[in-house]
Formats: structure tokens, C-alpha cells, sequence
């Protein structure tokens, strides 16, 4: 699915903007380092009414607003699943397992409920449709998150996040709707449960006592999508729009801070103190813009140039014969192909390692006073 | 980026807005973030008339008046603030001592902070609606202060700090503010502000802070005749170290967690419904579930587990293997657990070493029979949603009072029985055992710990000596929830201002006459009791030149005079209906309306709300018109005149004449009622004749139904289902109406095999029709009183007939039983009935005479005024019945004697004996048979009772027997009680 952003390059300029961005190291048009994000401004609790909200502006003046609400709602039970629990919490650990396994595949997707808004766009057009489904794939991709969301084996919350944009698409969106969307489960707080076992819920009334749906003094983050884009070998992250429209590949990688998920074993107990345990939960490939750009013309085939020699019936089909004209140096010419294992490879791996950018970004956003 | 939050620093007026963010779960399960901005204020008074500052800024009422200041200049000292005093209770004094506040004697000038009143609506409306009124009454000088709303004493809530834990601190701010907004009055006696409590952590934070705080003992100590006071006051609360001190004892099992029992209950596991006590075993109780058509059973201290008669529990059902019969022996609280020890707290078992024994006895009886079906499920208390305790009449057991005590005036524990039997009895904590005893008294329960064994109240008020007149009445009317101060200033307000000599306006333009028909010229008369003046209804009737007759039912137009939510409808809403007692009416109305501007006295011209049918000389209806109309009776009998005129055929004036017709329709009326099934009950109904000057009664005599009542009667029922007709015609979802359920048949399983195995008679329960038809087989050639006597407990095994709102319920469920009517209503009675009045107005919309009133409208609102007039409906019949029983009991004072009665009930250790002469039953134990107690044979299958032994005596259910009525007052109880003694059967 492309990123429907238009840019008005010419083909020498994307051409040059080809070759500066292949370079080792690439040179940016903004000056960036290759994974450097854009300086962002973001802020939390601005929606008082919701459970918890972020709003984040790039410095493009791009800006979002997610608001996140919970709902108490009943597990759907399968039709012969007819026991009954009153007496709750003691038999916890036979049962729980089992129940997880059915549950998961059950309803969880339906326990969350997201919703993107991208000014100037039918919310059912096809890119607003595969953003919010990218952005909740991130969210439902392991159990993880939905596990947060169950209060006991009757009874779980509901999540709906309605996420805005409310400046016009300057660039992709993504990455500004995820960090708004990561930053705004951050500082959700869902009211603190008094009851114990599988009795119907009962919730404390004072909201200061709300706990966080990722607490604080625990390790595991929601996920997050970065937005990469490789040009040649080079891997560049958060690309703006005019590294998009000369990108060989484009990929949404969604990772998670999962330190401290229950059963994935013991021997993240050994890792240090602010290690964190980045996990990978998706890759989705984003069909580039530059596939779309018109290509440049090499001389040889150029007619001002004096080769009319081209027959007629190339004139009449441009596209085929572009397709058809052998790569020239310093002419552009759309990408074509897939990415390349390798700088896949070399991609999963920067995001994932220790001070790499998620890191980086994670760490931005853990900075953010929740209030 | 600029923030989107509000930026608090830049704001000059951010410090007047603060937010209130809490979690609110719904009824419906839903749970919400809420917030709430908070717009402070620095304009809100003191209201002390002592400040200077505060009536500048004061905001003024809506018309523009200033609001006047209420606290005293020169409050009422205590021996430890000489200058004078404002109280500022909390929450918690006002749940626990809320009588104290309602003294005339002190607890003048009190500050009531706005979240101590929202608290107290949440935690209970009865007192909160008490507060309300003491801080409208002027003398009592009680001020609400909207803490909350005003910048100095808002205190918003800490992290992890609890609701109550925030309440408290606001009340000691607000103390705290007044203190020093006192101090800068420089008056020369600036007033303490002192704060009552009685939660000890409270306190203690008040002393550290600073401020004057007192528990309530402490304080009313400090009073001039505090003493008094002083036992009023509950036991100081005591979070934490009640519990631990006797941890080990507890008596009773834990309650269930709220969400334990909720999800039980929604699951069906646990059932949830209103605890009723029988009323011959204080042990056993039943309790009514929606899941079952029979109630359960629950017997035991420890399956009842603390409830108390009344009161909304959740029960979980026992083992099969526990189940029992309903006990078939007599069991009084009274009798067993007379000689306990208040003091004690030797209390290891709840059982104690008799109520077991009386317990083993039963599940011998229980065992030896063969037959497991009459085993019936059991159930215990898990847990109590709504506790539905009240004030309870009662006096000090003379038994617990330790010789000590009666001269001393320490404190001294001792057991107060509650006049009704239903209730356990109180521990009772007072200084003034010596006062108190042989005295009728006021008592609430504070609490029912679980380790102990009864619930502990404090005292209220002293009623007066027992048997008293003036104690007893008064006795019967709070026992029985019955409004009897007298009407507040507001509702008399509301009265027409010319009083008495309010007239039915001459001119015919006077906005009273409009859509009024003047029906001045018709023969109306009205036909009541003797001595009766609030006279509802009167009739007329003529014949048409067609043959038919004209008949017409007017009544009293109340609707004219009392207005929809004005402060008199609200008090009447409240009160719901008149309450006759043997010696005293306690009205609905106020007088001047009741006995004189509605009522239809003879001679004068009144408003009357009037239903005219042209009937066939069959008595079927015509036609039938409703109308707002001026009417003048010629004439008010009473039953026994209007019979003897019409009996007496030298009368052939045209009043009599109409009467007479009347007469002839009404029995046509009452046939084609018969024939369609209704029912004719009978309860005893006796009079006590009062000796006319000191109004003493001296004898009892059984009502005589004359056919002038029955006239009355059926018209009255005519009238009520046309109205019911045209109302639910016209509000098909909110008319008011009276249904009565048809009774589940199993309700006579008892008395249809009682009559089988005794009388060989059948009860046939399919239809009202064929019930009616066999209660009037049930004849005992011998006996006359056999059909009543089974009419009369027939008409127990009833469902009570009830007020509903039309929209609650389906058409087929409107159908009034015992009428063997479609549908019904009240409509002819509204100077004592208040669901007549709202029928009145529904009418009155129907025929448009005047727009609907919303208050008509809302079924909400009609919902919540049913289910009031109902209960109040059958505490107005108990306390009537109530009544009547006490007088008889005075009437046969010091006089014994012998009457025949007739065996209601019978147990494996007595029966109940039913004397018609007096309307009056009463138990005879075998104890109460012979010196020594007889032994008996009881057989259950054949209802009898055979004794040996020191008397020898054969007891049948239904049989006739002689009795010597007695009355006698019980030495340890200090009960008058009618006594029956057998002295031979038949």
C-alpha cells in the first residue's frame, strides 16, 4: 500500500537525492544522522476525561492526539463452557493456563478498539484503514498487551484508542501516531480492582490509586512502530517525505519492551538493571512512494538530444519504456524488487541492539512526565 | 509546542478552580472516569451574626433578598467553653446520634458542613431527610456551610488518602476556618468552634492539629444535665481494636464479600431477599427468593446469622441433608433465654444450652417421621445488603437488671425487649436503669458485632409508664412507622387563608366554578358511621323518564385544595393515608380540610368530584359521565338511621325514596359481583365502646353489618372501577391502580388438608369463583362461626392487595382477586387515602378539566409513591389492628371471663385459640394447662393434641372449646397480655 504523499521532485532531483542518501555515510536533506529521529515535543494527560492521552508534535509541525478509554466488559464464554466461578483466586494456576490459551484465541482482538483519524481523508479510505490496522497489529502481535487487559476469567477491559491527526498528513504518519499511541498506553491507569478472584469486578473509587496499565517500576513498555527505509545499503530511520520518495524499501518495524512478561523464561532475571528485552513483533513492508515517481530520461534516449531515432512506439508507451531502459548513472529511475535479506537482516538487528534506536526512542518517551 | 492543559501558573484565578477526578461504577457495571472542575468561591457566609465581613459579600437569594444569618451572637456555653460555642459534627455523630441533635435541651447553633450532609443522603435518607428539617426550623439555629465550594476550606483529596479519610479532613478545615474567621470579628466573645465525632482517629488528628474536638460523651458531659443525655450516645467507634480483642470469640460466621454475594446472586447460586421472622418461633425465619415458588427456610441463630426481621439478606441454601420442617412448636425469646446474663460475655456458642435443646427436639420430631417430603429447603445468611433497621418500642427486661443497678447510677447493661416479637432482644448500655424500668421505651440498634450474641443499641427517648394511655399510643405509632407530629408550618400554610369560613363562591364567573356542573339541586345525602366527619362520599339517585335510573357517587373534590408538589401533597405523600386508631385519628390532612372544606358535610355547598351512571333497573350500566361539580347533601346518616328509614315505610320522602333505590340496585349490584367470582372475607372485627367521658373502654362488641353499608359499599366499588376505566384509558402506562394477585395455590395447601383431614371438606383454589363457591360450602351445621372462622383464614393465606402504576404491569395482571374485578383503583376515599387524591388528578386531566400535571405523568415518580402508600397502607391497618387488641386487652382488666373460641393453630406444645366475641387469639401453651406440665402426643397428620398426664385433654384443629379470658401481666416482661385459660372443649 503506498503512502499516498505527493511530492513534487523532479527526476534529477530525486536522482541526486538517490545518491546522496546511498552514500556512506548518507548525507540527509535535514542534516540528520541516518538514525536520528526528528526533535519531537510531546506531552500526556492533556484529554482529562480519558483513561490516558499523549499529544506529540514533530518538528514539521505534524501533530497527533490519542485519547485512551477503558471499558469493563463481559468475556464472551463458549457455548459449553458452563462453569461457574464463585469461589475465586485458589485455583488460579491449574485453570489459568488453559483458559489463557482459549481466551487468546477467542475474542482478545476484539478487546481493543482503534480507530485513526487523518484529517481530509474518508475514514474508511484504504491508507487511513492500513495505518490503523498496521498500529493495532503492533498492539495484538503477542498476546502481551490484551493479557493487561483481563481483570479475571469472566470480566476484561475494553480498549479504545481513538487516535487523531490533527495536522495534515506532511509526511507518513506512522511513526508520529505511534509514538503518540505508545506514549498515551503509557500513561493509561485503569481503576484499581477491589475484588478478588472471578467475583464480578469492583472498583476502587478513588482515582489517584489508579495503576498504571504498564507500571511505572516494571520494565515492559507497549509497543512501538519505527518507520525505515533503506536506500541502497543504507538503513535510515524516520525518513521525512522526501527520503520516502527515493526509498528503495520502506518497513514498519513494531517492537515491545517485554523484560518482564511472565513466562518467557527465567534468564531475564540476570540481565542489568536497565537492560531492557526489545522484542520483535512485526514487519510489514510499506510500498514506497518513489515507486510512483516518473523516471528520468538518460540522454541516450533523449530526443532534444538529437536520438529520435526511438521508435513511435516508444513515444506513445513512456512507462514501458522505461521499464524496459537499462539503469543509467544519475538518472532516476523507480526502485523495483523487494528488500534485500540482508539489509533486512541489518535492519531487525540496529533496531533491536542495546542503545540502538528503539532503545533511543523508548528512552525519550520514558522522559515524558506522565500527568 | 504550547501546552493544551490548563497552565495553572498564569492563570490570576487558577486558585478558584480546582478539578475532582474519581472512578464511579455504575449500577449497570459500567465504570467511568469522572471529572469535575471545582469553581471556588470566597463569597459563601459564615452565617454567624457575630461577622462584620462576611454579609457584605453574602450572595443574596434568587428574589433578591439577603439570606438572614442563622448562628446565634451569643451561642450557649458548656462548663468548658464559658464564651459560648458553634458545633461542627461529622458525618459518623450524625448516624449514630442523630436524637441527641433533635433535643430541645441543647445542641443549639450547629455548623453543618455541606460534605457532612451529602455523606449522610448517602448513607441513610431517613436521617439525612431529619437534618433537613432541623435546619429549616429556626429555632434550632442549624446551618448547612458549603465547604466545599469555598477557596479556604476546599481540601482536595491526597494520594492513597480514602474518601472518608478526605470528608474527615474537610470537616476539620472548615473548623479550623471558623475559628479564625471567628477570631477576626474581634467580638468580645468569640464563640469556640468545637467538632463532635466519635471515630477516635478523628479526634486524635484533631488534637494534633489543634482544634477543639470532643467525642460526643465528652461533650454532652459538659452539658448542663448531661447525664440525661448521655445514653443516647452509642459506643465510641473503634476501628481496629474491638476487633483484635476478640478475635477469638466470634459467635457468628463472617459475612460475604458485596462482590461475592453479587456475583452469586446474578449467577443464581446465592439468593437475595427480604428476612421475615415467624412470628411463633423467633428461631425460625423464612425468606422469599425469586428462584423459588416457596420460601426457604432458615432456622437457627447461626443460619440467620445477625439479620433482623426485615432486613434485605443474601442466602445461600444448605445440604439436603439439613433441610427440615417448619417447626411445629411455639418458641419465645422471652420464655428461653429469660434468665440470660447481660453482663456476661461467657457467651462461647451462639446456641445457647436451651435453644438447643429446644432444637434437638425437633430434629427428633423431624427424624421419626417417615415421609422425607415435608423436609423444606433451608438456607443461611451469607450476607446483608441493606440492613432495615428503625427505632424499636420496647422496655428493660426486669430479669437482667442486676440488683446493683437499680439505685446506682453507673452504667449498667441490660436487655431491652422489643415490643414486636419479631425482633431480638437489645443490649442496652445506661446510666439510668432505675428510671428506665417499667417504662415504655425508644431504643435503635447500633450494631450486631460477630461476637455478639445480640445487637447492641443505645437509648432514645422514655415513652411514659407502661400502660399508659398516652405511652402505648404512642408506642403503637412508631412501631408502626406512623408520621403523628403535627403538621409543620409549611403545610399549614398551604390551606386556604380564609379557614372555616372558606365558601363555595356565589358567582358562577368565579374561576372555581369553571367546567364545574352545579348539581345543588339533586337529592344527595351521605351515609357514614356515626360520629364520622370526615365524610368522603355521598350519593343521589332518581329515576329517568325511560325507566332507568340515574345514580350518582360524588365525592370530596381534595384535588381543588391540595395542589401537586406543594409542601401539604408532600406531607400527605409521605403520610399516604389516614391512621384510625381506637381513640385517635391521625390524619392524612389537615383538619380544616379533612372534617370540614372537603368534607361533604349536610346543609352546605361543596366541591365534589362526581361519577353519574344511568343505569337499567338490572343495574347495568348505560352510560357513565365523570365531572367536577358544586353539590349540597341534605342530610348525613348514619348507617343505622339510613337503615331504619328506609325500613320504616311511613317514610316516603324523596331522600328516602332515592335510598331505597339505591338500596334495590346495590343488591343487584353485589349479585352479578358474586356471581363473577369476588370474594366475601371476613376478618374479626370488634368495637371497643369507650365510656364517653374519660374515654376508657369498658366493653367490646362485634361489628353489625347492616345492607346501608353494603349500599355504600357497592356503589363505592362501582365507582372505583369506572374511574379505573377511564384513567387507564387515558394514561394507559402511569394511572394509578389497585390490583390484588391471585393467591399461589400452594399459600392453602395447609388449609385445604386441614379441612380434608378434619371436616372432609374440599377447598377448590382454581379460580376466585370456585374458591368463593367452596368457602361457602364449608358449613358446619352445628357451628354458625365455622364459615367465618375459615373465612377468616382463608383470607390470611391471601396476597395483600396492592397500589401499582399501570405501565408496571400486564392488562391480565390488573385483576383484582378478591373482587373478581378486571380492574381497580381507589378513587372514593381522598381525604384519608392519598392514592385517591392521585387518582383525583388523573381523572380530572382524563376529563380535561384540567392539564396534566407532570407529577401524574411520571411513572418514576408514581413507581415510588405506590410502593410508599403501600407500605404505609398496611402499617395503617396493623396499627389499627394493634390498637384494637390493646384496648381490648384494657377493657377486660381485672375482669375474667369464660367464652367460647374456636383452635386456629396447633403445635407439639400448645395452640392458638381464636375468641370471636373479642376478636382476639392467643396462645395456650401446655404449660399454661395444669401445674405441672402434661405430656403430650402430637399428631401432625390429624392436627391433634393429646395430653396426659397431669390433664388429660384431647385439642383438635377447628374444634370449639371454652375459654376463661383473663388478662395478665407477665412479672419478668412486664407485658399486659390477654391470658387464655381452657377450661373444657366441646
Amino acid at each position: 500500500m503506498a503512502s499516498q504523499i505527493h511530492v513534487n521532485l523532479s527526476p534529477a532531483e530525486l536522482a541526486y537525492l538517490h545518491a546522496s542518501l546511498s552514500l556512506t555515510p548518507p548525507i540527509r536533506p535535514d542534516g540528520r544522522s541516518p538514525d536520528q529521529y526528528r526533535p519531537l515535543s510531546a506531552e500526556t494527560g492533556i484529554l482529562p476525561g480519558t483513561n490516558g492521552s499523549a499529544r506529540i508534535c514533530f518538528a514539521d509541525g505534524t501533530e497527533a492526539i490519542v485519547g485512551v478509554k477503558a471499558e469493563v466488559e463481559k468475556t464472551g464464554r463458549r457455548w459449553d463452557d458452563d462453569t461457574i466461578f464463585l469461589e475465586g483466586g485458589g485455583d488460579d494456576e491449574e485453570g489459568g493456563d488453559k483458559e489463557k490459551g482459549s481466551t487468546q484465541q477467542g475474542g482478545n482482538k476484539e478487546w481493543v478498539e482503534l480507530t485513526v483519524e487523518i484529517p481530509g481523508q474518508r475514514d474508511d479510505d484504504s491508507a487511513t484503514v492500513f495505518l490503523a490496522q498496521m498500529l493495532s497489529e503492533a498492539l495484538l502481535a503477542d498476546g502481551g498487551f490484551v493479557e493487561r487487559l483481563k481483570i479475571n476469567r469472566g470480566w476484561h477491559w475494553k480498549l479504545y484508542l481513538d487516535i487523531l491527526l490533527i495536522s495534515p498528513p506532511l509526511s507518513y504518519p506512522l511513526p508520529l501516531l505511534s509514538l503518540t499511541t505508545h506514549l498515551a498506553l503509557l500513561s493509561t491507569r485503569l481503576p484499581r480492582l477491589k475484588s478478588e478472584g472471578d467475583e464480578d469486578p469492583f472498583f476502587d473509587d478513588d482515582w489517584a490509586a489508579a495503576p498504571y496499565l504498564y507500571p511505572r517500576d516494571k520494565k515492559a513498555r507497549p509497543p512501538v512502530t519505527l518507520l525505515v527505509m533503506a536506500v541502497g545499503n543504507n538503513i535510515i530511520f524516520d525518513p521525512a517525505k522526501e527520503e520516502l520518495a527515493v526509498a528503495d524499501v520502506v518497513l514498519a518495524v513494531s517492537v515491545a519492551d517485554v523484560a518482564d512478561r511472565k513466562g518467557k523464561g527465567v534468564e531475564d532475571e540476570d540481565m542489568d538493571v536497565d537492560g531492557r528485552k526489545l522484542k520483535l513483533l512485526s514487519i510489514r513492508t510499506v510500498d514506497p512512494p518513489s515507486r510512483l515517481t516518473p523516471p528520468g530520461v538518460p540522454n541516450a534516449s533523449n530526443t532534444a538530444y538529437g536520438h529520435a531515432s526511438a521508435g513511435a512506439t516508444q513515444q506513445k508507451m513512456p512507462e514501458a519504456r522505461a521499464v524496459e531502459s537499462e539503469a543509467v548513472e544519475g538518472v532516476w529511475k523507480a526502485p523495483r524488487g523487494g528488500a534485500k535479506l540482508a539489509v533486512m537482516g541489518a535492519l531487525v538487528q540496529k533496531v533491536l541492539q542495546k542503545g540502538g534506536v528503539a532503545d533511543e526512542v523508548l528512552d525519550a518517551l520514558e522522559a515524558v512526565d506522565l500527568s | 509546542m504550547a501546552s493544551l492543559k490548563r497552565s495553572h501558573a498564569l492563570d490570576p484565578l487558577a486558585a478558584n478552580i480546582s478539578s475532582k477526578i474519581y472512578v464511579r461504577s455504575t449500577k449497570s457495571g459500567k465504570v467511568q472516569k469522572i471529572v469535575r472542575e471545582v469553581y471556588l468561591r470566597q463569597d459563601i457566609p459564615c452565617s454567624s451574626r457575630l461577622c462584620h465581613s462576611c454579609p457584605k459579600n453574602a450572595p443574596s437569594s434568587a428574589a433578591g433578598k439577603p439570606i438572614p444569618f442563622v448562628l446565634s451572637e451569643a451561642p450557649a456555653g458548656t462548663s468548658t467553653f464559658p464564651q459560648g460555642h458553634y458545633l461542627v459534627p461529622d458525618t459518623n455523630a450524625f448516624l449514630t446520634a442523630m436524637d441527641l441533635f433533635e433535643q430541645e435541651s441543647a445542641f443549639y447553633d450547629v455548623i453543618v458542613p455541606q460534605i457532612v450532609l451529602e455523606e449522610l443522603r448517602n448513607r441513610s435518607l431517613p436521617l439525612y431527610n431529619r437534618l433537613i428539617s432541623l435546619t429549616k426550623s429556626e429555632e434550632k439555629r442549624f446551618h448547612v456551610f458549603f465547604n466545599e465550594f469555598r477557596l479556604e476550606t476546599y481540601v482536595p483529596r491526597r494520594e492513597g488518602e480514602t474518601v472518608n479519610d478526605r470528608n474527615d479532613r474537610a470537616v476539620r478545615k472548615t473548623v479550623a476556618w471558623y475559628a479564625e474567621h471567628l477570631a477576626q470579628t474581634k467580638a468580645k466573645k468569640v464563640p469556640a468552634v468545637v467538632m463532635l465525632s466519635n471515630d477516635r482517629e478523628n479526634l486524635r488528628k484533631a488534637k494534633e492539629e489543634g482544634i477543639h474536638a470532643f467525642s460526643m460523651a465528652d461533650y454532652v458531659k459538659q452539658l448542663k444535665d448531661g447525664d440525661k443525655l448521655l445514653d443516647m450516645i452509642p459506643e465510641i467507634e473503634d476501628r481496629d481494636d474491638v476487633k483484635e480483642k476478640r478475635l477469638g470469640g466470634n459467635l457468628y460466621p463472617e459475612y460475604f464479600s458485596m462482590s461475592k454475594m453479587m456475583t452469586g446472586v446474578k449467577n443464581g447460586l446465592l439468593h437475595q431477599g427480604i428476612f421475615n421472622v415467624s412470628p411463633y418461633n423467633y428461631l425460625e425465619g423464612s425468606i422469599r427468593v425469586p428462584a423459588f415458588p416457596k420460601a426457604l427456610l432458615i432456622l437457627g441463630r447461626e443460619n440467620i446469622n445477625r439479620s433482623i426481621d426485615g432486613d434485605l439478606v443474601v442466602v445461600e441454601v444448605l445440604p439436603k441433608d439439613q433441610w427440615k420442617e417448619p417447626s411445629t412448636q411455639i418458641i419465645e425469646e422471652d420464655a428461653i433465654t429469660k434468665n440470660e446474663n447481660p453482663d456476661a460475655d461467657d457467651a462461647e456458642d451462639v446456641v445457647s444450652a436451651k435453644e438447643r435443646k429446644a432444637l434437638q427436639e425437633e430434629v427428633k420430631r423431624a427424624h421419626s417421621k417417615t415421609t422425607e417430603g415435608h423436609a423444606q429447603p433451608t438456607a443461611r445468611v451469607v450476607g446483608v445488603i441493606k440492613r432495615n433497621w428503625r427505632q424499636y418500642v420496647g422496655h428493660i427486661d426486669q430479669s437482667s437488671v442486676s440488683q446493683s443497678a437499680q439505685q446506682g447510677r453507673k452504667q449498667d447493661t441490660v436487655f431491652v425487649i422489643p415490643m414486636d416479637k419479631k425482633i431480638p432482644k437489645i443490649l442496652l448500655r445506661t446510666r439510668q436503669v432505675a428510671e428506665l424500668l417499667g417504662k415504655r421505651i425508644l431504643v435503635t440498634i447500633d450494631a450486631w458485632d460477630r461476637s455478639s450474641r445480640h445487637p447492641v443499641g443505645h437509648f432514645v427517648r422514655n415513652l411514659g409508664e407502661l400502660e399508659t394511655k398516652q405511652a402505648e399510643t404512642e408506642a403503637l405509632l412508631l412501631e408502626y412507622d406512623v408520621q403523628y407530629r403535627p403538621f409543620p408550618k409549611t403545610v399549614l400554610d398551604c390551606l386556604p387563608k380564609e379557614g372555616h369560613d372558606w365558601r363555595v363562591p356565589q358567582n358562577l364567573d368565579d374561576p372555581g366554578w369553571k367546567d364545574r356542573e352545579d348539581l345543588r339541586h339533586l337529592n344527595i345525602c351521605s351515609i357514614d358511621p356515626i360520629g364520622c366527619q370526615d365524610i368522603d362520599d355521598a350519593l343521589h339517585s332518581k329515576p329517568l323518564p325511560n325507566g332507568n335510573f340515574e345514580v350518582g357517587v360524588h365525592i370530596a373534590d381534595v384535588s381543588h385544595f391540595v395542589k401537586p408538589n406543594n409542601a401539604m401533597d408532600t406531607e400527605a405523600s409521605i403520610r399516604a393515608t389516614s391512621v384510625y386508631l381506637v381513640d385517635k385519628r391521625i390524619d392524612m390532612l389537615p383538619m380544616l380540610l379533612g372534617t370540614d372544606l372537603c368534607s361533604l358535610k349536610p346543609y352546605v355547598e361543596r366541591y365534589a368530584f362526581s361519577v353519574i351512571w344511568e343505569l337499567t333497573p338490572d343495574a347495568d350500566i348505560v352510560s357513565s359521565k365523570f365531572t367536577k361539580s358544586v353539590i349540597k347533601s341534605r342530610e348525613a346518616f348514619s348507617y343505622e338511621q339510613a337503615q331504619l328509614r328506609v325500613d320504616d315505610d311511613s317514610q316516603q320522602d324523596d331522600l328516602t325514596k332515592s335510598i331505597r333505590i339505591l338500596m334495590a340496585l346495590s343488591k343487584k349490584l353485589k349479585q352479578k359481583r358474586l356471581d363473577a367470582g369476588a370474594l366475601s372475607l371476613s376478618s374479626p372485627e370488634v368495637k371497643v365502646q369507650m365510656e364517653s367521658e374519660t374515654s376508657d373502654p369498658i366493653d367490646v362488641k362485634t361489628k353489625v353489618l347492616l345492607d346501608t353499608m353494603s349500599l355504600v359499599e357497592e356503589f363505592m366499588l362501582l365507582a372505583n372501577t369506572s374511574v379505573a376505566r377511564r384513567i387507564h384509558e387515558a394514561f394507559p402506562q402511569t394511572a394509578i391502580l389497585r390490583r390484588h394477585g391471585a393467591p399461589p395455590k400452594t399459600n392453602f395447601d395447609e388449609l385445604a388438608n386441614q379441612l380434608k383431614v378434619k371436616k372432609g371438606l374440599d377447598l377448590s383454589v382454581e379460580s376466585s369463583r370456585a374458591l368463593a363457591d367452596s368457602l361457602d360450602r364449608c358449613v358446619d351445621p352445628k357451628e354458625s362461626f365455622f364459615n367465618t372462622l375459615i373465612r377468616i383464614m382463608a383470607t390470611r393465606c391471601m396476597m395483600s392487595a396492592e397500589y401499582f402504576c399501570s405501565g408496571t404491569q400486564a392488562y391480565p395482571e390488573f385483576r383484582h382477586y378478591g373482587l373478581a374485578s378486571e380492574i381497580y383503583t381507589h378513587f372514593t376515599s381522598p381525604i384519608r387515602r392519598y392514592a385517591d387524591l392521585v387518582a383525583h388528578r388523573q381523572l380530572a386531566a382524563a376529563i380535561e378539566y384540567e392539564p396534566v400535571h407532570p407529577s401524574v405523568r411520571s411513572r418514576g415518580k408514581l413507581e415510588a409513591v405506590c410502593k410508599n402508600i403501600n407500605v404505609r397502607h398496611r402499617n395503617a391497618q396493623l396499627a389499627g389492628r394493634a390498637s384494637i387488641a390493646y384496648y381490648v386487652g384494657q377493657a377486660l382488666r381485672g375482669k375474667a371471663t369464660e367464652e367460647d373460641g374456636f383452635v386456629m393453630k396447633i403445635f407439639s406444645n400448645g395452640f392458638v385459640v381464636l375468641v370471636p366475641r373479642f376478636g382476639i387469639e392467643s396462645l395456650i401453651r401446655l404449660r399454661d394447662l395444669a401445674e405441672m406440665e402434661p405430656q403430650a402426643e402430637f399428631d401432625a397428620e390429624t392436627y391433634t393434641l393429646k395430653t396426659s398426664g397431669s390433664r388429660e385433654v384431647t385439642v383438635e384443629l377447628f374444634q370449639k372449646v371454652r375459654v376463661r379470658v383473663t388478662d395478665q401481666k407477665d412479672e419478668t416482661t412486664g407485658k399486659r397480655g390477654v391470658k387464655m385459660e381452657l377450661v373444657s372443649t366441646y
